[in-house]
């Protein structure tokens, strides 16, 4: 009976450190940044924009938002979808309406503090109902230095501007 | 000409665009739920359009510390972008508290794919191209739809006047399109600008900013809520807000308003840049919120019934289009050795189908007899007699079968001489009442080697088949042929046969004029009012005869009757003793009842054409103003009726009795002298929404009616048709 009491309190004992020890490893805290998608002056349907999170070597980790909430159109980002499609990615609730020619639209991006400065880069592609499908339009290196640059898109995004969150 | 034209067209374009239209039609119906469900979702906040956006602003600033955005729709539902946790969360809000009230409407999976469907019809870009084409095709045939109703209705003026049934598909197509166009001219008209607008044929203009970066100052420093554009400018003008990206000068508050964008220096709120909407971009959000009905839900409403209405017009136009009898005709009797040759001038067929009766008795008796459209007049090399029925299409043009006839009139001059005579089918409830027919007797009388039989046309009102048989006969007897048309079963209506017993009946020497009264007794409850007809048929195989009944009493109807020397039925009736019993059915005659609401009436008869009247009289115990002007011989004609009329007049179900006698006087006075000589009154009549009724003989009907019109022009301006139309003139003659 004595002993039962004791395996009792040791087991509570190391699930109380278990459950600390685990919530200071949650707590570093995610670093988020708004960042402004301004379009091209151009016309046709509005645009597809991904942005996603790539590795140091190219490889696509995951997709940060989707601007588009019509999958109709989804395969023809083919690069990523390939990825996401492939990977079963989950994207609801980072989905939002595209935006078109002109527009301008404001995201909120949160990164793991290890993602920062160590080679991984915010990459942008784009494409529109009937009309060229950029690859790249966009890509900035997610390094603190760098980061609020302006970045120039090639295609239908004009520029990407990145601000730390408030 | 142009009819064919305009009716092959309005064919052709339903037939090609059929597909697509039928689908973008039930698809805008299920997408013209989507708004009307939108509207009424309770993001609405009823006080806030009088709030300014400096007042909007601060109101949610206050509950929000990162807002990206803020927009109002359509409906007037005001949403916030905001960053909350480091995520993008939408949401509408209350302007005023700045509470949440819900997510941003999703487009259902449904309307989703309602929308892919109407728009492209899951074909991409083809897709649009056939639903924008689809589209235009909509507008041409609702356009030559118009032309059509126009011409039908006899002008344009008479567009909305009411519609003759002529059968079921016939009726709804043209009243229902008549109902429908407006919104239907709409959704085509938007849905082309839309699709031109897609396939940047219609170029867009877009606003582009210019800024002078160098310039932007901090200074003097205001807070929002004192920039002179956002206090002054209410809720209800924004489209949408966006908030400076970061706190750089060179980030801006980017405002859209109605009709305007507008750049404000964060700091300053003096305006960067100010421009205003081009008018393309205002003339699209016009054509979207007309085909779309965003944001209205009456407009909705209209656009959805308008959709709706499309598959039920084509359903109803393809079906007049295979009901159209077919002209088909099979002669066993080649033209050369016809001796009698039957032109058809017809619209819908209807005409054709009586001139087959006739066409076929001649052939049943043996006669070499010739059926034919009016436009395949030619040479009849064994012709003798000609006979043109037809019909008239709206303000008095040929019908589709008869377009060239005037022409191949003149073309093919006959080498033997020969009779014609012309029988006209029409509706006196238009205008131009067997206008066509009269031209074309007009035209043949001045033909060489053709002769009239009878030098009038004949006209059949309402394809009455009494109206034409009794024609037929004529001319049968004129050309000496025994002619006796039977009704078809088509046209004939279902009655049943019960028993009648005769209660009363004038006696063989007591007759006037060869007249006489019987009065029945119906022990079978058969129902019926004064106005309608009691068929009887005098032996096996013979015809029915159709006499008018007067109601005196439930059960008891009397009916008066001309005695004809040879007539079968007359004479069967006058044998007929007190308390026999006989079969006979009724014939619901709908159009010669008693007005009900009418409070003033004016009753004309000639003859035994006051049968009915005698029924109508009795039963107005409500004592309405009934005039009876009635028509008869000599003052003794009267004496079978007397009795009646001095009872009614006393009682004061009968207001005045007019009598016209033609052979007692030096100068014949008609029933149509009076009607001549009371017009004024007549008039009044009629303007008073009273009516007028008309019993007797085809000739005084014509007489009556010619006075009527010149009636009407003079004292009431208006067309005889006018009052048809609204049923104010009911006739009943043979």
């Amino acid at each position: 009976m004595k002993r039962l009491t004791y395996k009792f309190a040791s087991i509570g004992a190391l699930a109380l450190i278990f459950l600390i020890s685990s919530s200071f490893v949650k707590t570093p805290s995610s670093v988020s940044f708004k960042c402004m998608i301004q379009m091209i002056n151009y016309t046709g349907e509005k645009a597809y924009v991904v942005v996603s999170l790539i590795d140091p070597d190219g490889n696509y980790v995951k997709t940060l938002y989707v601007q588009g909430d019509d999958d109709e159109w989804f395969p023809d980002l083919k690069n990523w979808w390939k990825f996401s499609d492939g990977s079963n990615e989950n994207i609801d609730g980072i989905t939002g309406a595209t935006i078109g020619n002109g527009e301008r639209n404001i995201i909120s991006l949160a990164f793991e503090p290890s993602e920062i400065d160590s080679g991984h880069t915010i990459r942008f592609e784009s494409a529109v109902e009937n009309q060229e499908y950029y690859t790249v339009d966009a890509e900035i290196a997610l390094n603190s230095a760098t980061i609020k640059n302006k970045v120039d898109g090639k295609g239908y995004i004009r520029y990407i501007r990145m601000v730390p969150n408030k | 000409m142009t009819l064919s034209i305009w009716r092959y067209s309005h064919l052709i374009l339903a037939v090609s665009s059929s597909l697509f239209l039928l689908v973008a039609s039930i698809t805008g119906v299920i997408l013209s739920v989507e708004p009307i469900n939108n509207k009424l979702q309770p993001y609405s906040i009823s006080n806030a359009e009088g709030l300014s956006l400096a007042e909007t602003l601060a109101n949610i600033n206050a509950r929000y510390d990162d807002v990206i955005s803020v927009s109002q729709d359509q409906n007037g539902f005001v949403s916030a972008t905001v960053i909350i946790d480091s995520k993008n969360e939408s949401f509408y809000i209350d302007p005023i508290t700045g509470d949440k009230l819900g997510p941003i409407i999703e487009k259902a999976p449904i309307y989703q794919f309602a929308t892919n469907l109407h728009r492209s019809l899951f074909l991409k870009t083809p897709g649009r191209l056939f639903i924008g084409l689809a589209s235009l095709l909509l507008f041409f045939i609702a356009v030559s739809g118009i032309v059509l109703i126009a011409k039908r209705q006899g002008g344009i003026q008479r567009f909305f006047s009411s519609v003759v049934r002529e059968n079921y598909a016939q009726y709804q197509h043209v009243v229902y399109s008549r109902i429908v166009l407006i919104p239907i001219v709409i959704l085509a008209l938007s849905g082309v600008y839309l699709s031109l607008l897609r396939f940047q044929l219609i170029p867009e203009t877009f606003i582009t900013h210019e800024i002078d970066f160098d310039n932007l100052q901090e200074e003097p420093l205001l807070d929002y809520t004192n920039f002179e554009l956002l206090k002054n400018t209410p809720l209800s003008e924004l489209r949408d807000i966006e908030y400076p990206f970061s706190e750089f000068v060179e980030d801006y508050y980017l405002i859209r308003l109605k009709n305007k964008e507008v750049l404000l220096n964060q700091y300053t709120g003096a305006p960067i840049s100010e421009k205003k909407y081009p008018m393309v971009t205002l003339a699209s959000e016009w054509a979207t919120v007309l085909h779309t009905g965003q944001g209205t839900i009456l407009w909705s409403i209209v656009l959805g019934l308008g959709s709706l209405a499309v598959p039920f017009l084509m359903f109803t136009g393809f079906a007049v289009y295979f009901k159209r009898p077919k002209t088909n005709i099979k002669n066993t009797v080649p033209k050369e050795k016809a001796r009698f040759v039957i032109l058809v001038g017809s619209e819908g067929g209807t005409t054709l189908q009586y001139a087959q009766l006739l066409h076929s008795q001649l052939l049943a008796l043996g006669k070499k007899s010739y059926l034919a459209m009016m436009d395949d007049y030619t040479t009849f090399k064994s012709m003798e007699h000609l006979v043109v029925i037809t019909a008239t299409y709206g303000q008095g043009e040929a019908p589709s079968s008869a377009i060239k006839f005037e022409t191949l009139l003149k073309k093919h001059i006959q080498k033997q001489p020969y009779h014609f005579s012309v029988v006209g089918f029409g509706s006196t409830s238009y205008p131009h009442f067997c206008e066509f027919a009269y031209e074309t007797n007009k035209l043949l009388q001045t033909t060489p080697k053709a002769n009239a039989l009878i030098a009038q046309v004949h006209t059949v009102n309402d394809r009455s088949f009494e109206a034409y048989t009794n024609w037929a006969t004529a001319w049968g007897n004129l050309v000496g042929l025994n002619i006796r048309l039977t009704k078809p079963t088509k046209l004939a209506e279902k009655s049943h046969k019960s028993p009648f017993i005769v209660l009363e009946k004038t006696e063989a020497q007591d007759m006037i004029d060869d007249t006489f009264l019987l009065t029945l007794k119906n022990t079978n409850g058969a129902q019926a009012n004064s106005g309608d007809l009691l068929s009887i048929v005098p032996g096996s195989g013979e015809q029915e005869r159709l006499y008018s009944l007067g109601k005196l009493d439930d059960n008891i109807f009397t009916i008066s009757v001309k005695r004809h020397p040879e007539g079968l039925c007359s004479n069967y009736l006058l044998q007929l003793e007190k308390g026999t019993t006989f079969s006979a059915s009724v014939v619901a005659n709908k159009n010669f009842h008693f007005p009900k609401k009418a409070k003033k009436t004016v009753l004309i008869a000639t003859g035994t054409g006051i049968g009915p009247f005698l029924g109508m009289i009795r039963s107005n115990s409500r004592k309405n103003e009934i005039h009876l002007y009635w028509g008869g011989r000599t003052e003794d004609s009267l004496k079978l009726y007397k009795p009646f009329i001095d009872n009614a007049l006393e009682s004061g179900s009968l207001t005045t009795f007019i009598p016209a006698y033609s052979r007692t006087q030096t100068e014949k006075k008609y029933v149509q002298h009076l009607i001549k000589q009371d017009g004024e009154q007549i008039a009044k009549v009629l303007r008073k929404k009273g009516c007028v009724m008309i019993c007797g003989s085809i000739a005084m009907q014509k007489e009556v009616l010619n006075e009527l019109q010149s009636i009407c022009n003079r004292y009431l301006k208006k067309d005889l048709s006018f009052y048809q139309n609204r049923k104010q003139i009911k006739m009943d003659c043979y």
